[in-house]
């Protein structure tokens, strides 16, 4: 990515999420959001952000990209952030099962 | 605020220290956070000052994980698109935070939301009973503790992850600590549904052009969580599952 693209990408990444955090504050101060809005919002988190987990791990080769030690570290990070509710044990984890299974393959 | 139970009137040096007290324990998880970010700008396809600018400009650390981490291989629509997406959670923060705002200075509610984190709202949501002055002031401390430390944490891991050989392979922190990020998140059914849907169907769909199978996939496990979340709410003869607090 050359530095206009990515200075461009930055600056309209930086105004979207100042535009989802004012929004309702700055320009329709104390209106609530519909049910069905509200119901959706709440399932946006984990639904982009394991979408984006499987993105990343494939790197943009396709399903090639996925890597044996790439997913048991995941799951690895997955099991201890359920089990344990903290994402440094989760972060750490995961990198362990990245870094041992690396060594012992 | 015990503080203002008493009816005492906290000066606003008590009201900063005691909402620096209360920032600092939630930021400590934020701190690998920080250095992964910063261990994937020294990776990342853009420029580094420029992904080391999204600190300033974006600050929100899942939104500038995936700016930073998709520039290699998405196009630039894509890139815009999943950052915008992963932040549609701060509508919920701003419709929910609003009514404190509306009573406050002009130049408050534009400055406000800039700083308006996970953790900012955690603790200032909470805060019902503070008056709107000191409200203000426990926001603007915490909030620019965080936007201090943050980007201290991520410069750290900035100057650190250059030096770290790649045989190390901290590429795949970034997937690892997204999925620890959707782990932590999944308190109820509907959720656990929406990001297994939208893990399978992004998969699913790798080979859709321009990495477009992120948004297919978001789409996807929305649609799902709120199917599941809406047979549920069914099932327990409950009028509306959304009727609580998001």
């Amino acid at each position: 990515m050359n530095t206009p693209a990515a200075i461009a990408a930055v600056a309209t990444v930086g105004m979207i999420t100042y535009a989802s955090r004012a929004g309702l504050i700055v320009f329709l101060a104390d209106r609530p959001l519909p049910a069905n809005v509200t119901r959706s919002l709440r399932y946006v988190g984990p639904a982009v952000l394991s979408a984006l987990t499987v993105n990343l791990i494939a790197g943009g080769q396709g399903i090639d990209g996925v890597e044996f030690v790439e997913v048991a570290a995941i799951a690895s990070a997955v099991i201890v952030a359920a089990t344990v509710r903290n994402l440094i044990a989760a972060l750490a984890a995961g990198m362990a099962t990245l870094w041992l299974l690396l060594l012992l393959l | 605020m015990l503080e203002d139970r008493t009816g005492n009137e906290l000066t606003g040096r008590e009201v900063t220290a005691s909402a620096l007290r209360a920032a600092l324990p939630l930021f400590i998880p934020a701190i690998p956070f920080g250095l992964v970010l910063g261990v994937a700008i020294t990776d990342s396809a853009m420029p580094t000052a420029v992904a080391w600018s999204t600190n300033l400009v974006i600050f929100a650390g899942a939104a500038q994980l995936a700016t930073v981490s998709l520039a290699a291989t998405a196009t630039w629509l894509t890139l815009v698109a999943t950052a915008a997406v992963i932040n549609l959670r701060h509508v919920m923060y701003s419709a929910a935070l609003s009514p404190r705002f509306k009573d406050q200075p002009r130049w408050f509610r534009w400055l406000g939301p800039f700083l308006l984190i996970d953790q900012l709202f955690a603790l200032t949501i909470v805060r019902t009973d503070t008056p709107g002055p000191q409200w203000r002031r426990f926001y603007l401390s915490a909030g620019i503790f965080y936007f201090v430390s943050w980007t201290t944490s991520v410069t750290i891991g900035l100057a650190v992850g250059s030096s770290i050989p790649t045989e190390w392979r901290l590429d795949v922190a970034p997937a690892v600590m997204f999925a620890g990020l959707v782990a932590l998140g999944l308190t109820n059914r509907p959720g656990i549904v929406a990001a297994i849907v939208g893990a399978g169907v992004c998969l699913l769909a790798l080979d859709v052009p321009n990495n477009g199978g992120i948004l297919i996939g978001a789409i996807s496990g929305v649609i799902a969580g709120c199917v599941a979340d809406l047979a549920l709410a069914r099932r327990d003869h409950r009028p509306d599952a959304t009727s609580g607090t998001p």
